[in-house]
């Protein structure tokens, strides 16, 4: 056994808990979870059956933990895991997972399968057998410290545009304010006009943040990857710095993966509670919502769509928040069958949209087909979704497909028909 | 008393027409076609009357209660008196040596033809010390009598399979009849005590044919002892539905469900209560609100507890705390190992660092 297959069993080991053991005897073998996995609906090939992906793991399970299946072991009737079988199962634990949890929802016997992918990625990323796309985004993170490779000077470009946009100067380090807000990567290329509609949204209700300048990426590809000790680095940074500063709340991005790591994994990985509140930005715009901060002056008349990014909605619990924004700025919203927590996914969350294989890509693509026919049964032309991730998943999709939908970012709609 | 059986029942005011009804009665209780009653009611009125001997061993009187005073005066009671009781001891007028020498004369005058009734179990510990009758171990006239019988009812459960004598820890050594005695014709007619018309039925039927009934593996009259007491037990769909009472004083036993639970031994005793019920079918145990003990099967008393679902395991204590003892050892066990293999991997762990991801 190599050294690196070593740890990454080791890993394994080290990871298998009480609930590991009790999903594991408690399958039934059912099923369910096949048919509310997008890339099993979209390719309907049996491989991407949730739980069948979880085959290395469980075996190290039966193998180290139960009697039968050390007798087993023993015999030579159960395989050990071995290098190759990790390095095959890459596809299943990685490219077609989006993390997005939706099996671990209708599990019949309440298998949170999800949560065992998460822990099947420590001994994949540990033993070398992670792929080179999130292996880049986290060393990236890492050493530069954005997936993206973004440096501070970046976003200091970025602040600069939105003071100029939006009239105000923005605050970066500064001790006592409010919120501290992170960004993602994604919006810092792709949608810096999110930045611009937070300055309006805050001076709206009368609230202060700040940006850090030594924290102010929320992505975490610690997680993603699945190296808990990595992930821990990388969240310690926000965390250190919120507490530093001494805010009060630590404002999530849209990013879906970036709240689920800040917010539900962080922690757990430091290993205490945090001295401060994390909030996802609609939970923020809802309540401002609710208390009449938000009056738009205007509404979006094309009909539209919403898109529920799972980390946020499914899996993060921000469930009640977007459909009475979407309603409040938009004429003609038109709610989709599997909405809210049935969702489904983008097909590139989890680390999968940093995966840059041709036949990964292949397969996000073909996955897409389902929010494909979406939109073509509501016949829109407009999506709304509210996660940078999603967003450029998404858009490379209408790209491959030669689409002429629109995507709008939730937060930037609503800034966009504020009150002035 | 003289003359044929129906002469004497007429003396004692009982009609031709009920002793009619009687056997056929009976002959219907054996499941005997309705034309044995007729030749059982004419075999009974003209019987000549054959002798009886009645031995009582390790008993309490009980069975013979039974039968002569179930209700007074009792068709079964007199039904006696078409059989020559020869020797009896709770009934007989002698005592003494003359008690004793009724016993030899009857044995004599009657040889291979007699009836042998036996009630209470044989003592055999200490050489069956543990119960005389005029200086004779119950062991010793077994075996002196039975030889000369033409056929043995064993009366009672004790007779029938030792009975409670017989319960842990059977200080007498207590057996059956049937341990003693194998060459024998043998009849068990178990019960604590058992129903009187299955002691007569019996009798009819060998009066009647001269043969004894047909008997089941335990030795027992079919016709009565055929079915369990729960398939003719009319709560029966109480327990097809599922409703059953949990106390004596709750809503359950008030509306009259199924005992099960409170430890009814029905379903696994063959007996006739059910059908004929007691004191001139008046009631029976469960029709009191009380499960059936189960009195008439083999070992009854030491069947684990009378109130104890038939579910449950028959020596609970033991096994339930050897099996949680053994069950909580290995889980503990298991648990220890696991642990230990789950702390080992905690401590080879290594921070995982950039380089570790690259293989």
């Amino acid at each position: 056994m190599s050294a690196s297959l070593q740890k990454g069993i080791n890993a394994l080991k080290e990871v298998i808990d009480a609930p590991v053991a009790s999903y594991f005897s408690s399958c039934v073998h059912c099923g369910l979870c096949a048919e509310a996995c997008l890339f099993y609906v979209e390719t309907g090939d049996p491989k991407y059956t949730p739980i069948h992906k979880l085959e290395p793991l469980r075996r190290v399970y039966e193998q180290e933990y139960t009697l039968l299946g050390r007798l087993a072991k023993m015999v030579g009737l159960s395989k050990p895991v071995t290098d190759d079988e990790l390095e095959s199962w890459k596809e299943l634990v990685y490219d077609s997972c989006t993390m997005c949890g939706r099996c671990s929802m209708v599990c019949p016997v309440g298998n949170d399968i999800v949560y065992m992918v998460r822990k099947l990625r420590e001994g994949m990323a540990v033993s070398g057998h992670a792929p080179d796309g999130i292996k880049g985004a986290t060393k990236r993170t890492v050493e530069i410290g954005g997936p993206m490779g973004l440096k501070w000077p970046a976003v200091a470009n970025v602040i600069k545009k939105a003071e100029a946009a939006t009239g105000e100067a923005i605050n970066v380090d500064k001790p006592g304010a409010d919120y501290l807000v992170l960004l993602s990567s994604m919006e810092i290329v792709n949608y810096p006009e999110y930045l611009e509609a937070l300055v309006k949204i805050f001076r709206k209700a009368g609230l202060t943040f700040t940006l850090a300048s030594d924290a102010f990426e929320a992505t975490n590809a610690g997680i993603q990857i699945g190296a808990s000790d990595i992930a821990k680095v990388i969240v310690s940074r926000i965390v250190n710095s919120a507490e530093k500063l001494g805010v009060k709340y630590v404002l999530s991005p849209e990013c879906g993966h970036a709240y689920m790591a800040i917010r539900w994994e962080g922690p757990n990985l430091i290993g205490r509670p945090y001295k401060f509140e994390v909030v996802h930005v609609l939970e923020l715009l809802d309540d401002l919502r609710k208390k009449g901060v938000l009056k738009v002056k205007d509404k979006f008349k094309d009909p539209l769509i919403l898109h529920d990014p799972c980390q946020i909605v499914r899996r993060g619990g921000v469930l009640d928040a977007p459909e009475p924004l979407i309603q409040s700025v938009a004429e003609n919203y038109i709610p989709v069958v599997d909405k809210q927590k049935w969702n489904w996914c983008c097909g590139g969350g989890g680390g999968a949209s940093a995966i840059h294989t041709e036949e990964a890509e292949a397969l996000r693509a073909k996955a897409f087909g389902i929010k494909k026919r979406q939109i073509e049964q509501a016949g829109v032309g407009t999506m709304v979704t509210f996660c940078a991730n999603c967003r450029i998943v998404i858009e490379e999709a209408f790209d491959h497909y030669g689409m002429n939908t629109q995507l709008l970012g939730l937060t930037e709609l609503l800034a966009e028909h504020l009150e002035d | 008393m003289q003359g044929p059986l129906i002469d004497t029942l007429v003396r004692q005011g009982v009609s031709r027409r009920s002793f009619m009804k009687y056997c056929a009665t009976l002959a219907s209780l054996m499941a005997l076609p309705p034309a044995a009653g007729r030749a059982m009611a004419q075999a009974m009125a003209a019987a000549r009357r054959p002798s009886v001997i009645w031995l009582p061993f390790q008993e309490c009187t009980g069975c013979t209660e039974s039968i002569t005073r179930s209700h007074s005066p009792s068709l079964e009671g007199m039904i006696f008196d078409m059989v020559s009781l020869d020797y009896q001891e709770t009934l007989m007028a002698a005592a003494g040596h003359q008690a004793e020498e009724a016993l030899e004369k009857a044995i004599e005058d009657n040889k291979g033809q007699f009836l042998l009734i036996i009630d209470g179990s044989v003592a055999t510990g200490l050489d069956g010390a543990y119960s005389c009758i005029a200086g004779r171990t119950n062991l010793d006239l077994l075996k002196h009598v039975a030889p000369h019988a033409a056929a043995i009812v064993a009366v009672g459960s004790c007779a029938a399979f030792g009975g409670i004598p017989k319960a842990k820890p059977n200080p007498t050594g207590a057996v059956a009849v049937s341990d003693i005695i194998k060459d024998k014709p043998i009849v068990n007619v178990p019960g604590c005590p058992p129903i009187p018309v299955v002691m007569t039925g019996v009798l009819a039927h060998f009066l009647t044919f001269g043969s004894l009934p047909e008997l089941d593996r335990l030795g027992r009259p079919k016709a009565f002892y055929g079915e369990t007491i729960h398939d003719r037990c009319y709560r029966r769909p109480f327990y097809d539905q599922g409703k059953f009472a949990k106390t004596f004083d709750d809503e359950g036993a008030r509306k009259g469900w199924c005992l099960f639970e409170l430890g009814c031994k029905g379903p696994v005793t063959y007996n006739a209560c059910a059908t004929v019920k007691w004191n001139a079918g008046t009631s029976w145990p469960v029709e009191g609100g009380h499960g059936c003990l189960g009195c008439s099967e083999p070992d009854f008393w030491d069947g684990g507890g009378f109130y104890k679902a038939l579910s449950m395991p028959a020596d609970p204590l033991k096994m339930a705390a050897t099996a949680a003892v053994v069950g909580a050892a290995a889980g503990v066990a298991a648990s220890f190992a696991n642990r230990a293999k789950k702390g080992g991997a905690k401590a080879a762990h290594e921070t995982v660092t950039l380089a570790d991801l690259e293989k």
